[in-house]
């Protein structure tokens, strides 16, 4: 599955995303890069009923999500009953479109 | 460093102004600063404008040569100042920089932004381009999203409930009702906000859990200072309120990145940073300006500029201590949310409120005996913020 590129800082081993040219923690420049794990849990979240121009829906779920290797990243949730701590699983799809071109990007699903 | 003086503050009332262009604004607002502070044909050094995105809103860029063009302040210096909803802030920076440093001794500050030239979800979506294009934007996140996921996880922390959100809500548009420059003056109650069954057919979920009261109405206005040197100060004998204090700072650019995402760090440090450059504490203040973009932000920065302890700001705003005629009374000219957010001008708007708090000028809102005054302006989703002390008394 195609999905994000998280980055892990090869002096301390901080995980980053998105992209720094220096890492957050000890300004390192060398980063292996990383794949998201398949799942994580919900940080936190908010359901928006005013979206921006271009998105022609009410009730988006927008979360952040802890991954369990440590990646943190904002996706779409899908879900409605989302609660902090719930356990995602992470898939790729459009989330957007953009001048007539489908964006794509993290959606998350809650794990049964 | 030289002291820095505000000699002159002026504003136009923020509302939709769909007569004026932005630099129209731009020059009404100057011109009450200049003619506030009494210069007459004093040349003017140097113009800062604080404007996020008139390329966006308006199609029209180079905005500070357009308006030394049209107050006819040549050969001026002019420079635009972008610093997203800190633009303001950021040209007040400069501009104080500029007279402390002796390279500019009257320096015209206005800060500027016509919003409502787009309609609602444009303004969303230009107000969002602050936000990560490729981690935090295609998702369709906007401010006041962001300011949702923030609001919940305060409230989960620190007990926050939605009943305080509308506490700030509602003592900030009493206060913008004695602010003749506020945009929005209505009256608003706890039953028309929250506590009826109805009550979300006033105020619908924007970005839950944060409703449209909870939220800075997106307006037009500009707002100015004139700054200059002790000297020329006690020439045109305004009483003179200095900036004592300037502090900066910034986070990350996500929201995600925040290892403890409830901390506003870049608040913290410019506040401190002020405060000790000021040399003054917290509990000196005896009024502050906050930016209320999103009422829980009134209650987490008035925590996080060091007022009241972590998670003891919905306390004091129980307690009454922030309103007019309490200890320490937050936004008497109403804040964002009565007054309105035209981004680049909320800034310079702040400190215009302090200049006129600290003059005793400020009419029913007067917070009495004020000396002392602070203001925060919060740029992004606080990856970059300002802060500024004033002080009437030295």
């Amino acid at each position: 599955m195609k999905t994000i590129t998280a980055y892990k800082c090869k002096n301390c081993g901080l995980v980053m995303y998105p992209h720094h040219y220096r890492c957050l923690n000890c300004n390192g420049r060398e980063f292996k890069e990383m794949s998201p794990s398949s799942g994580g849990k919900l940080v936190t979240y908010t359901v928006i009923d005013q979206l921006p121009w271009g998105i022609d829906e009410r009730g988006r779920v927008l979360g952040v999500v802890q991954f369990d290797n440590g990646v943190k990243a904002l996706g779409l949730i899908q879900s409605e009953n989302p609660r902090i701590g719930m356990k995602l699983k992470a898939d790729w799809g459009p989330v957007r479109v953009i001048g007539g071109e489908k964006i794509m990007g993290l959606i998350f699903h809650p794990t049964r | 460093m030289r002291s820095v003086v505000v000699a002159g503050a002026g504003m136009i009332p923020f509302e939709r102004r769909d007569d004026d262009s932005l630099v129209d604004m731009l020059a009404s607002a100057g011109l009450n600063a200049m003619d506030d502070a009494g210069i007459g044909d004093h040349p003017v050094d140097s113009v800062y404008v604080g404007n996020m995105a008139s390329g966006l809103f308006n199609h029209q860029v180079s905005v500070a040569s357009a308006l030394v063009d049209r107050l006819s302040l040549m050969p001026a210096a002019a420079d635009r100042v972008e610093n997203g909803p800190a633009s303001g802030g950021s040209a007040i920076k400069n501009g104080f920089l500029a007279v402390a440093s002796g390279y500019h001794d009257v320096v015209l500050v206005v800060g500027g932004e016509k919003m409502r030239a787009v309609i609602g979800p444009k303004a969303t979506d230009i107000v969002a381009a602050m936000t990560h294009p490729e981690a935090e934007y295609i998702y369709g996140l906007t401010l006041p999203a962001m300011a949702g996921m923030f609001t919940r996880l305060y409230m989960e922390k620190y007990g926050v409930t939605r009943e305080h959100l509308s506490m700030v809500a509602i003592k900030n548009q009493e206060n913008g009702l004695l602010n003749p420059y506020a945009h929005i003056q209505m009256q608003i109650t706890m039953e028309g906000i929250l506590t009826h069954p109805q009550a979300h057919v006033n105020s619908p979920v924007v970005a839950e859990p944060l409703h449209l009261y909870d939220c800075c109405p997106v307006s037009d206005g500009a707002a100015a200072v004139l700054l200059t040197t002790e000297e020329l100060a006690a020439k045109w004998k305004k009483p003179p309120v200095k900036i004592v204090g300037v502090g900066q700072a910034t986070d990350t650019h996500t929201l995600h990145e925040r290892s403890d995402p409830t901390d506003l760090k870049a608040v913290r440090i410019a506040s401190e940073k002020a405060f000790s450059m000021a040399g003054v504490k917290p509990k000196d203040i005896d009024v502050a300006e906050l930016h209320d973009a999103f009422t829980i932000l009134e209650i987490a920065e008035s925590e996080h500029a060091g007022f009241f302890k972590i998670g003891e700001g919905a306390k004091a705003l129980e307690e009454g201590v922030t309103r007019i005629g309490g200890k320490l009374p937050i936004n008497p000219s109403g804040g964002l949310k009565a007054r309105g957010h035209p981004v680049g001008a909320t800034g310079v708007a702040q400190v215009v409120e302090l200049v006129w708090q600290l003059r005793g000028e400020a009419g029913e809102r007067q917070v009495k005996k004020a000396k002392k005054g602070f203001s925060l302006n919060f740029g992004g989703f606080g990856n970059n913020v300002l802060a500024f002390v004033l002080r009437s008394d030295v």
